[in-house]
């Protein structure tokens, strides 16, 4: 019995190495950062699995704390990889919000010119005038 | 002593083909699924389900012992940080996708994602 028990978790390695290199060819075609992020956290999970049989198989219980560590350290890369991506994300649409707000305010200060343009000379010919008027009354 | 021991084997064997089944269906619902909301449900389901029954199927094939108490603690971590997980990753895609509307509704405003 324990000899079948060796082959059939033989083959259920093979099988689960198989199912991870999957998992990888996935991770590198996904289209977007989900996708791999999703991919890397579901080959952390066939890993640990396949140590988890290595250790019943080689009868070596302190491989399962490796299995423990391996599923903390998984976890935390997923967490960190969401958390900076969405800080890289953030990062961007800031850059392009910025983007747009300086060439909304280059557009309005170009408006407000030629509008105090138009003002100033009109300012301008009232001044030339009280200024002719006093010129005028001074001639007086 | 010693068929009950293979009887022991044998349901642990079968528990654990049943799992290694579940990661098969994780992986084809990873291939099959365009939009990644949908991908995540079959990740999900291998995440918890698949390991869960290959860990219980090497429970029972090892016995009562300390490595029986140490996978449980395996279990045990992952009921809590894999919906976490899946939480943080189908956050990260509604806060990032500019077409998520293509593929879902959307009943909030995007702004309270981006925190």
């Amino acid at each position: 019995m324990m000899q079948v028990m060796d082959s059939i978790l033989t083959v259920i390695l093979i099988i689960l190495a198989l199912l991870t290199l999957v998992c990888m060819i996935k991770a590198v075609i996904g289209p977007r950062v989900g996708d791999r992020i999703v991919c890397v956290n579901m080959m952390g999970t066939m890993v640990m699995t396949i140590i988890a049989i290595l250790a019943i198989k080689m009868k070596e219980g302190y491989l399962v704390d490796i299995c423990i560590i391996y599923a903390m350290i998984s976890f935390l890369a997923v967490v960190v990889l969401c958390k900076v991506y969405m800080g890289v994300y953030a990062a961007r649409r800031e850059r392009i919000r910025s983007k747009q707000r300086k060439e909304d305010v280059e557009a309005s200060a170009n408006e407000s010119a030629e509008s105090t343009m138009s003002v100033d000379g009109k300012q301008g010919d009232e001044s030339k005038n009280g200024t002719m008027e006093c010129s005028e009354k001074e001639a007086k | 002593m010693e068929m009950w021991t293979n009887i022991r084997i044998g349901l642990g064997l079968l528990v654990l083909i049943i799992g290694i089944l579940f990661f098969l269906l994780e992986i084809i619902g990873i291939i099959k699924y365009k939009f990644l909301l949908n991908r995540m449900h079959a990740a999900g389901m291998g995440d918890t389900m698949g390991i869960c029954l290959s860990l219980f199927g090497l429970m029972i094939i090892n016995g009562l012992d300390f490595t029986t108490a140490k996978l449980f603690m395996v279990i045990l971590f992952l009921w809590f940080a894999s919906p976490t997980a899946s939480h943080l990753i189908s956050r990260l895609e509604a806060a990032t996708d500019e077409e998520l509307g293509r593929h879902v509704r959307i009943d909030i405003e995007k702004e309270e994602l981006e925190k």
